[in-house]
């Protein structure tokens, strides 16, 4: 090589090269560039002959379909009388504007009106009996213990360590215990293309022809249903926190030390969990900075964090990450931090928890973290008063927020198909600020912050922006839209403790020294023909389904199913002189379908203000009937399902009647020209046309508030 | 004042890159290579990290990468696909713009940094016995005939064939033969005027100065060493044919490339820890 050469290589290269990550930013740059021209021609080159492939070898709706896309648009928990009465006074522009497009409809729920129910029945239009789902927990028949009645995680990880390495010898298996299938399976083998993000009951997450995105029952990384945390320097008390863990912690000189307790340790199980330390210091009287991972954050009283991304190391090449967010609630005399449930990380998913496994990473790529876990929102922090009003508020602002992101995102990647998007966020906000709504409730404050004073109508309003933001997106007229909720919702002044009321009435036996421990821990299985566990029902202690079951199937069963029944029914609250409950319903009369001798044998259809109570919810007998209920969660829909319908909005004209919640997906296969089973249980609506006369010009409709444009 | 500028950037990497540098002369050449490499990839890195906007990086390298997974997810659609591949190119050239700042911050170091890294690595020292040409460059003038310019053999240095002189191209050659080590100075004479050029002698590591340039900003910035000739100089540049090193981390034909390889695995390597995003 010639001196020339080589200063010319010099001049060439120097100028190219100006260090490792400008380098490394540049060769990105180029990249891109190179893989978006050639994936574009690659495209260009393949795509006749895809179409073609699709022409010929894909199964197509025997009948064209009627529209080129449906929108369906789920607000967890939207209750049809509330809303009629908004209508009505004129504060839900938008959704008055879906109603003159096309129709408002009351929705029938399920039996019982809860949402792992109601949303399987969505998704599948069958009865209970039929997807096996009947409440959020069911117990277990050996050992009584309630168990998640939608999902069954068969084995944990399994890891091979041998040192420095780590394998994963056998990925952890977890079973859905929702039966049947729900109709974007149809649709995709006929190759329409489905985004379901967020709908209930569908974790794990099933294989599909497009995207989805799981919810409810989604774990957090300790594989819990979401466990807080809050660190304090309040003196030690004994009471537990519900759905939390509570960490006494020091405060030396100007700082904090604690950790995060993460998944268990994967490899070398007797390790217990792992953990990530972190420290606070105190930078001024409101203010300090949080240590964690190598990363610093600004904690500000009062102010949430971003997300911070936390890794839990089990050996120098095995980490599990997961997402976390702070809250400082107070930091003189008494330092106080709030931790939400650490969610497992969306980027870097500890499992599938969506369909492909790369969708969920799409989205923390495309909008950063967001939340994960199956009920997102901390109804326990609240409920345990480690958290206030506006802290929930705010939580399930952001959730929101998170989700529209995701939800507008799918609305301009799918114009083609099923789009379905389920906002939760409606749910809890009602479960915990309806003693703001309800004048009566033995939970209102004496007062109110002018802020609480109408949080459940500024939700309808906040939901009713964002239905008018949907809208403008689903504006051509081959788009169907349709805004519906599960069930509605109603007061929950009273509790109703179910085993307290078998107790009395001899069908259960409590051992008087066990009777304040949880999970039927106290019962005394020997004498004890019936039980009460979860929200919704009671079940028979029959023989040969439980362990200890004493009751035999048959005429003893039926008559103890029958007495109940009848005795219950009649159930007075002696402080009102009301009738608490309105029916209870026989699974065996009201259920059809294989699973449905998996239901509790009695269903309670509680009266507009009642609902099982907190003890007999988690399997105590408590010793009185009934309770008042003065928890911040104080609306509820564990009720007759009469009391709480749902709503259902659609942009086309409904000329059915009555409309039900298992009448949705044969409604949507019929639109798209699918055939529907013969083992559904719901019948297609009459879905018309649009009242094209009242279409609502895109600019007219009200896109006010925060929401993501 | 470019000169002027370059000068003092010359003096200022000059005295650094003595201490700095001074190990290679006693280290094998893989390792002070190694070492050098490594060390500025992380330094480079740290500066990076320093001059740019790291989450606005971070969060257009997310975006290209969202956008290539909806290539695959959403492949069906293709106005979807092309309206992705646009926004994709677009946050491409974002990225460009965002390493613009850190480009230019380490554009003139960088330079610097190889042009003293060329004194060791570009050319070996003569050997004694060995042979090398040398040129001294004039300044072009009307006159047919060159100057009677001299040089002065020493004890470190013989002078075994010249000069020859090119009027056309307006220099003069000598062929000379190392006789002794060290760094000395080659003597050229012109009446009162004297010229001096660095040379080097050994065999081992010594920095080798191949041109002591004229005032010419870009050449000063090549051959950093030595102090230019003023621009109405008569001789505007002397330079000394070297022999190539042969080695393929610290050689001729591939120091450069090896460098560049081993800082950039070096920066890769501590990217985590530095937790840089590029």
């Amino acid at each position: 090589m010639t001196i020339h050469t080589v200063d010319q290589l010099i001049d060439n290269m120097s100028l190219a090269y100006i260090g490792p990550g400008a380098g490394f930013a540049l060769a990105g740059t180029f990249l891109a560039v190179f893989g978006a021209i050639f994936s574009a021609l690659t495209m260009f080159l393949f795509w006749p002959i895809r179409r073609l492939m699709r022409l010929i070898l894909k199964r197509h709706p025997p009948r064209k379909p009627r529209f080129k896309r449906v929108v369906i648009l789920g607000l967890d928990g939207l209750d049809h009388s509330l809303t009629t009465r908004l209508l009505d006074e004129g504060k839900l522009p938008n959704l008055a504007a879906l109603r003159s497009q096309g129709s408002f409809h009351s929705l029938g729920s399920t039996l019982p009106p809860i949402s792992p129910v109601a949303w399987s029945t969505f998704q599948t239009g069958v009865n209970p009996g039929k997807h096996n789902i009947f409440d959020f927990l069911s117990p277990d028949e050996k050992t009584y213990q309630p168990k998640l009645s939608s999902v069954e995680i068969l084995s944990a990880a399994r890891r091979r360590s041998v040192w420095p390495f780590n394998m994963t010898i056998k990925r952890p298996e977890i079973r859905m215990l929702r039966k049947s299938q729900p109709f974007w399976s149809i649709l995709s083998k006929y190759g329409i293309f489905n985004c379901i993000i967020r709908v209930p009951i569908t974790f794990p997450p099933e294989k599909l022809h497009g995207v989805q995105l799981s919810a409810m029952c989604v774990p957090d990384l300790r594989g819990t249903q979401g466990t807080f945390s809050q660190y304090t320097t309040r003196p030690k008390v004994g009471n537990q926190k519900t759905g939390g863990d509570v960490h006494y912690v020091q405060q030396t000189g100007n700082v904090i030390v604690g950790h995060l307790v993460g998944p268990p340790h994967p490899t070398h199980t007797d390790q217990g969990h792992l953990k990530q330390h972190f420290t606070v210091t105190f930078d001024d009287r409101d203010q300090a900075t949080l240590a964690i991972d190598g990363a610093k954050f600004k904690l500000i009283p009062g102010e949430y964090t971003d997300w911070i991304s936390v890794k839990f190391r089990a050996g120098w090449n095995l980490s599990i990450q997961g997402v976390c967010r702070f809250l400082l609630l107070s930091t003189q005399p008494i330092f106080d931090l709030y931790v939400t449930p650490i969610n497992i990380d969306p980027e870097y998913p500890a499992m599938a928890i969506g369909y492909p496994p790369v969708y969920p990473i799409y989205l923390a790529k495309r909008q950063g973290p967001y939340a994960t876990l199956g009920l997102a929102e901390d109804t326990w922090g609240l409920n345990e008063e480690v958290l206030n009003d506006e802290h929930f508020l705010q939580q399930c602002t952001d959730i929101d927020q998170e989700r529209e992101l995701m939800f507008f995102d799918s609305l301009d990647k799918v114009p083609t198909g099923l789009c379905v998007c389920v906002f939760d966020g409606t749910d809890r906000m009602q479960h915990m600020f309806w003693r703001y709504l309800d004048k009566e409730h033995p939970a209102r404050p004496l007062h109110i912050p002018a802020t609480f004073e109408t949080a459940i109508e500024d939700l309808y309003v906040r939901m009713d922006e964002l239905v008018g933001r949907t809208m403008a997106k689903c504006h051509d007229k081959d788009n169907v839209l349709m805004v519906l909720s599960d069930h509605g919702f109603n007061t929950f002044r009273r509790g109703i403790d179910l085993n307290r009321w078998l107790e009395e009435n001899g069908f259960l036996v409590v051992n008087e020294e066990l009777r304040d421990k949880d999970y039927l821990a106290g019962i005394d299985w020997t004498k004890t023909k019936a039980f009460a566990i979860g929200l919704t029902g009671i079940f028979i202690n029959l023989r040969g389904k439980f362990s200890q079951g004493i009751v035999e199937p048959g005429i003893e069963a039926d008559t103890i199913r029958d007495q109940i029944a009848s005795q219950l029914g009649q159930l007075i609250d002696p402080q009102s002189g009301s009738q608490a409950i309105k029916r209870v319903y026989q699974a065996t009369k009201v259920y059809r379908g294989p699973y449905k001798e998996n239901a509790p044998d009695l269903i309670v259809g509680y009266a507009s203000g009642y609902r099982v109570s907190w003890d007999a919810a988690v399997g105590r007998s408590s010793q009185q009937i009934f309770h008042d209920n003065r928890k911040a969660w104080s609306g509820d829909h564990c009720v007759d399902p009469s009391v709480v319908p749902g709503v259902l909005f659609c942009n086309h004209e409904i000329l059915t009647e009555s409309s039900r919640l298992l009448d949705i997906a044969p409604t949507i296969l019929d639109l798209f020209g699918c055939p529907i089973p013969e083992y559904m249980d719901g019948k297609v609506l009459s879905v018309g046309s649009r009242q094209t006369g009242e279409l609502i010009p895109k600019d007219d409709l009200v896109l006010a508030g925060g929401g993501v444009q | 004042m470019l000169v002027t500028l370059v000068l003092w950037l010359n003096t200022i990497s000059n005295s650094i890159a003595q201490i700095l540098l001074a190990p290679v002369a006693w280290l094998p050449g893989w390792l002070s290579a190694s070492l050098i490499a490594s060390v500025t990839g992380i330094v480079m890195l740290f500066v990076f990290k320093q001059t740019s906007n790291q989450s606005a990086l971070k969060r257009t390298r997310n975006q290209i990468k969202a956008n290539l997974i909806a290539l695959s997810l959403f492949k069906e659609e293709l106005r979807v696909c092309l309206r992705v591949q646009l926004t994709l190119l677009a946050q491409a050239g974002r990225l460009l713009a965002l390493s613009a700042v850190p480009i230019l911050v380490m554009a003139v170091p960088m330079c610097l940094s190889l042009a003293q890294l060329s004194l060791w690595y570009q050319a070996r020292p003569l050997a004694c016995g060995e042979q090398a040409i040398v040129t001294v460059h004039l300044k072009p003038t009307n006159n047919e005939v060159l100057p009677e310019i001299e040089l002065t053999p020493t004890s470190a240095v013989d002078v075994t064939m010249g000069p020859v002189r090119v009027p056309a191209s307006n220099m003069i050659c000598w062929k000379i033969e190392a006789i002794s080590r060290g760094l000395h100075d080659l003597t050229f004479e012109w009446g009162e005027q004297i010229f001096t050029k660095e040379l080097a002698i050994s065999n081992s590591f010594l920095p080798v100065s191949r041109e002591r340039p004229s005032s010419n900003p870009s050449s000063m910035l090549k051959y950093p060493r030595e102090r230019p000739f003023a621009a109405d100089s008569p001789v505007q540049s002397i330079q000394i044919e070297y022999p190539d090193r042969v080695s393929w981390t610290s050689g001729t034909k591939s120091w450069m490339a090896y460098w560049f390889f081993t800082s950039l695995i070096a920066a890769f390597v501590a990217r985590p820890l530095l937790k840089v995003d590029f």
